[in-house]
């Protein structure tokens, strides 16, 4: 237990551990102290000056970002002297910053915005005959544009590259108001983890050209979400405007990927907006299939599977949630089962600066939940034994083809290429249902449903937990009958797990 | 007073005793001149002892700040764990301030004597004189020295490299001028941590002005009792001083005086007094960071660090810049301003764009384009750029600022009202 | 100690080797970390190239251990770095308000003119000059000084300006 050290911020009284920064005790105080180049996963630089608070027995304003707390400190945000001082910083920040904000995809999402609303002054004393610097916009590389004229020099940027990525390619040009963010021709800012920038700048500098123009902050319905990219499972949030997915941000959890995803998770999104769905259950009749009813399609399953006797397969996608695979097991378990899932892999890319965090080989989030719950890797094996098996479940992947001379059950997102299946269900995509992945590190975490299910999808946990005894009604009631049933889960329940996730074998309830 | 003049006899001759004979520059010369022997002294002494002495002279940094020397010396860590530096401040830039320059490129060994007298006081094995690019004959002068001095081997275990600076004024604040040394931009740091603890390349480092270390072997020579003798006015403020006397004056040059010395007569009897038919208006007295003296101001003013103080400014670092009636207040002001606009690093929010933005509302005042309430402006902005930023180049712009529309307003009111020409196009 | 000025080869011919590298490692010897030699192997390139390309920049960063931003980020900062050639006699005078104050600006007036450099910053059509106004040069009581190329020349006055460029031309 760190030594604790007391003070007080705007009459609220906190106890915090030796060393933290006023900047981050204030936030124990509920209070926000307006900061830019402040971030809690960059070293500090103390620049921007905006965080000056008025600290008693002390003649000058001080940063929140860099001084530490000292015991019975009494610390004012908002005195009239500290917050003129940001008044007169906010001034000179938009003195040569542009009124783009019409144009600009920061706007709504705008810490210069929304400062400038709280603190700021209401009109300019800059002449209007002066011009604003110029600078023309900048290409800095794959998917980082950079427009020097709203850039406030935060040289958070900088400092990420540097410190976190440990490729300085970023540096800060030239010199007092003439200075700009620069990079040097021969070296572009393609970095894996280099979109990160775009989401530390906190102005409209820096820009994804993925997600340029798309869409306005203000239209974006925001969800917590887990990355499908690979399997480190960053932690994210899926912007979407009218249940199109437009964008991937990552979301601040310690544990795993602090406060960045890399370029490729950043990407990863455009699946989601697939429109070749399954639309409604299918059943063989004959050479053709035809849509019907869920009653009806779960009905011949039930027939299928109890006609069938000896061995069963499943094949699954690893980027099926834990519940899902959890209820085809169960589903399958009077058979002689064998579950296995192939995943693709990729090349490593780690983000040097942060421990244990890198763009995985396995480029699949759940490879580590199929895992525990005891799918093999074996997928040619797999294969084999479907040829012989009496039903082969394939879940949420089109592209696999299974020789058998048994029965195909499939159900997934996309409709499969090359199946010869007797019956094709509609499954929930994970943007469009609660579930849980485990990540490589054996990490259980939530992500939540962004948008309704299209047409007759439903999610896997559903539609395979109908099949059994007792049929689950929530996600939540899901992954409780699996944490009384799998070692691995238990104590664990999403009220447990929360936005973090727990690491497995954690104990009852105990986060990891 | 120094080179080219003879000194006048009410100078305090120390440090600029050898001011134009060449012969000081060599090592015989210097050697023939009394000097190296503080230094076997010094090597000989314990190097807490040398602290002690120093401290007991009342010796100030030189460079501007005027931080008791002795005192800075001990907030080296007391147990030494690793390397430690001696970092030798020669980046002279402060407007009207050249006193370094004399003291490299006529006694270069007396620089280097002091350099490694403080290196030893401080446990330092190296010591970086740094010296700003623009110094191309005090660099020469110092690498000739440098070279027969260690020829000589007179330095015991120390080393002493010096580092080209290449053009950056910034670069004589000290937490600046070590991230130049590392290879890095000229950025102050933000303290803590302090260089003492961790300063070049991450190891407790000493910083110390030129003016400052020359003085040490005359120190450690003839003791801290002499030195502290050599005080006018204020017992806190002891020793000489060189003032770099510039501007409106007929004999300009660097004059050597105890401090509390009167400032009056600095300016009328040793550099000559204003020109002819000319009356003093202003002095800078410390550089121009410092405020702007009135001519009263000016002439009831002892020149040490109380006396200037309660003259309403700073000695700073002694660049006595003198305007007679003939000078245009604002337009120097204004180039001041584009001084600091040039030189500011751009960390922080406040010089960066509020030194630029000064300079425009000057400049826009001098081509007849000014309001009255622009003086209000400049007064709230300089307000906004005191005492918020991790260095005081944004202070310094400030500064002349406030005291120049505080104290000559009628002449920013003539150029508002119109009375006065414009002298610029905007 | 400057020399040509001209625009890089094609292909670039790298300045450390031979003595030149050798000067260098002698230099990074000095200090405890490669970067600490960053500022003096800057000043290398410009004595042996009158200016500092990109490429050498790059160069540069190989033979230190960093990166040809960081190098570029050290370039921009510090005036006296050309980031392009210059004139064969580069000028700098003070303008500074000391300087300033006894008629430096008229003595840039004289420089321009004499020099046919006509503007400041701009190269002379013979290519045989450049002048800029820089700050403070540390040597107020002998105005004006000027710099031209690593000659630190005190007193000048625009009566003497004609007889300097004669000089140098």
């Amino acid at each position: 237990m760190a030594d604790l050290v007391n003070l007080t911020i705007d009459e609220v009284q906190v106890s915090v551990p030796k060393g933290t920064l006023v900047i981050e005790a204030a936030k124990q105080a509920g209070v926000l102290v307006p900061h830019y180049c402040y971030h809690p996963g960059l070293p500090v630089a103390g620049v921007c000056r905006m965080c000056l608070v008025e600290i008693e027995k002390t003649p000058k304003l001080q940063i929140a970002c860099a001084t530490q707390v000292a015991e019975g400190m009494v610390v004012k945000t908002r005195s009239g002297q500290a917050k003129s001082g940001r008044t007169g910083v906010l001034e000179l920040l938009l003195i040569n910053h542009p009124l783009d904000c019409p144009i600009c995809d920061q706007a709504g999402e705008c810490e210069l915005q929304d400062f400038t609303f709280q603190e700021g002054r209401p009109s300019t004393r800059y002449s209007p005959t002066y011009p604003k610097r110029f600078n023309p916009v900048e290409d800095f590389g794959p998917d980082v544009l950079y427009v020097p004229n709203r850039c406030i020099l935060c040289t958070r940027c900088v400092r990420f590259m540097e410190d976190v990525a440990k490729e300085p390619v970023l540096n800060v040009s030239e010199r007092g108001d003439r200075a700009f963010i620069g990079v040097h021709p021969d070296a572009q800012l393609d970095h894996p983890w280099s979109g990160n920038v775009v989401d530390l700048c906190p102005v409209g500098s820096l820009l994804s050209k993925d997600f340029l123009h798309k869409a306005r902050a203000w239209e974006l319905d925001k969800t917590a979400s887990v990355c499908t990219g690979c399997s480190q499972g960053c932690n994210v949030t899926l912007d979407l405007r009218d249940d199109t997915v437009v964008r991937i941000r990552p979301r601040a959890n310690v544990e795993v990927n602090r406060y960045f995803i890399c370029d490729h998770g950043r990407g990863h999104y455009r699946w989601m907006n697939r429109g070749d769905r399954v639309e409604a259950p299918l059943v063989k009749d004959g050479t053709d299939l035809r849509a019907v009813d869920w009653d009806e399609a779960l009905d011949r399953v039930r027939t299928i599977l109890q006609g069938a006797g000896g061995s069963a397969v499943a094949l699954v996608s690893p980027k099926a949630s834990t519940e899902g695979l959890y209820y085809a097991r169960k589903l399958l378990a009077r058979f002689n089962w064998t579950g296995a899932f192939q995943v693709v892999m990729g090349e490593e890319a780690p983000l040097s600066g942060v421990p244990n965090l890198a763009l995985r080989a396995e480029r699949a989030p759940n490879g580590k939940g199929a895992e525990l719950l005891g799918y093999s890797r074996d997928y040619a094996a797999a294969l084999k034994a479907a040829e012989q098996a009496a039903v082969v479940l394939v879940i949420d992947d089109p592209e696999t083809a299974v020789k058998t001379s048994g029965q195909v059950i499939y159900l997934g997102t996309a409709a499969p290429a090359s199946l010869n299946a007797s019956i094709i269900l509609p499954m929930a995509s994970m943007v469009e249902e609660d579930g849980t992945y485990v990540n490589r590190d054996g990490r259980v975490q939530r992500y939540f449903q962004a948008r309704g299910t299209p047409a007759m999808a439903r999610p896997a946990w559903w539609v395979l937990g109908q099949l059994t005894d007792a049929a689950p009604e929530s996600a939540s009631a899901a992954f409780d009958v699996m944490a009384g049933d799998v070692d691995a889960f238990r104590g664990m329940s999403y009220a447990t797990l929360g936005l973090t996730g727990q690491r497995t074998g954690a104990g009852a309830g105990v986060p990891a | 007073m120094g080179y080219p003049q003879k000194p006048h006899p009410k100078e305090t001759v120390v440090l600029s005793e050898y001011f134009g004979d060449p012969e000081a520059r060599t090592y015989r010369g210097w050697v023939k001149r009394g000097g190296y022997e503080a230094l076997k002294k010094a090597l000989g002494m314990d190097p807490n002892a040398v602290t002690e002495e120093v401290k007991n002279s009342g010796l100030r940094g030189r460079g501007g700040a005027g931080f008791p020397t002795g005192l800075k010396w001990t907030f080296m860590p007391k147990e030494k764990k690793g390397p430690h530096y001696l970092c030798v401040n020669a980046d002279e830039s402060e407007p009207g301030t050249f006193k370094d320059r004399e003291i490299m490129r006529w006694t270069p060994h007396a620089l280097l004597e002091g350099t490694a007298i403080a290196a030893h006081a401080i446990r330092a094995e190296v010591a970086y004189i740094y010296i700003r690019g623009e110094f191309t004959e005090p660099w020469t002068v110092m690498t000739q020295a440098l070279a027969e001095a260690n020829a000589a081997k007179v330095f015991g275990n120390i080393t002493i490299h010096l580092h080209r600076g290449a053009g950056a004024y910034i670069c004589g604040e000290e937490t600046a001028l070590m991230n130049s040394i590392e290879g890095k931009r000229g950025n102050p740091r933000i303290k803590p941590p302090f260089p003492a603890v961790a300063g070049v390349f991450g190891k407790p480092t000493t910083i110390n002005n030129v003016e400052t270390l020359a003085a040490v072997p005359h120190i450690i020579k003839r003791g801290a009792d002499w030195y502290k003798s050599l005080c006018l006015s204020s017992p806190k403020s002891t020793g000489t001083k060189l003032f770099s006397v510039c501007g409106h004056i007929q004999k300009p040059g660097n004059v050597e005086v105890t401090l509390g010395f009167p400032l009056k007569d600095v300016i009328y009897e040793m550099c000559g007094g204003m020109r002819p038919g000319r009356t003093l208006k202003a002095c800078i007295p410390g550089g121009s960071s410092v405020p702007i003296l009135t001519r009263e101001e000016t002439e009831k003013c002892l020149l040490d660090y109380e006396g200037v103080a309660a003259a309403g400014s700073l000695l700073g670092s002694g660049g006595v810049i003198v305007f007679d009636d003939s000078a245009d207040m604002v337009y120097q002001i204004m180039r001041l301003a584009r001084f600091y606009a040039h030189e500011s690093c751009a960390q922080c929010t406040q010089c960066r764009e509020g030194t630029a933005w000064t300079t425009k509302i000057m400049e826009r005042i001098l081509a007849g384009k000014g309001q009255m309430k622009d003086l209000d402006l400049l007064l709230d902005l300089s307000e906004n750029m005191t005492g918020k930023t991790i260095c005081v180049l944004s202070d310094s712009c400030a500064t002349p600022v406030i005291s120049g529309i505080t104290k000559f307003r009628s002449e920013f009111e003539d150029y508002i009202t119109g009375k006065k020409r414009p002298v610029m196009v905007a | 100690m400057s020399a040509a000025h001209a625009p890089e080869a094609e292909p670039y011919q790298p300045v450390f080797v031979g003595k030149t590298m050798d000067r260098l490692n002698e230099i990074i010897a000095r200090y405890p970390a490669k970067q600490g030699a960053l500022l003096p192997a800057l000043w290398l390139v410009q004595e042996a190239r009158g200016w500092i390309s990109d490429d050498a920049m790059a160069e540069v960063a190989t033979v230190l251990d960093t990166t040809a931003a960081h190098v570029k980020g050290v370039v921009t900062f510090y005036t006296m770095y050309h980031q392009h050639p210059v004139g064969k006699n580069f000028v700098q005078v003070c303008t500074t308000s000391c300087c300033n104050i006894c008629g430096a600006e008229d003595v840039v007036k004289a420089l321009l003119q004499e020099t046919g450099a006509k503007e400041l910053g701009a190269t002379s059509p013979d290519g045989k000059w450049t002048v800029i106004e820089v700050e403070c040069l540390g040597a107020c009581g002998f105005p004006t000084p000027i710099l031209v190329n690593d000659d630190f020349i005190e007193n000048v006055t625009p009566e003497k300006v004609h007889e300097l460029v004669r000089k140098y031309r």
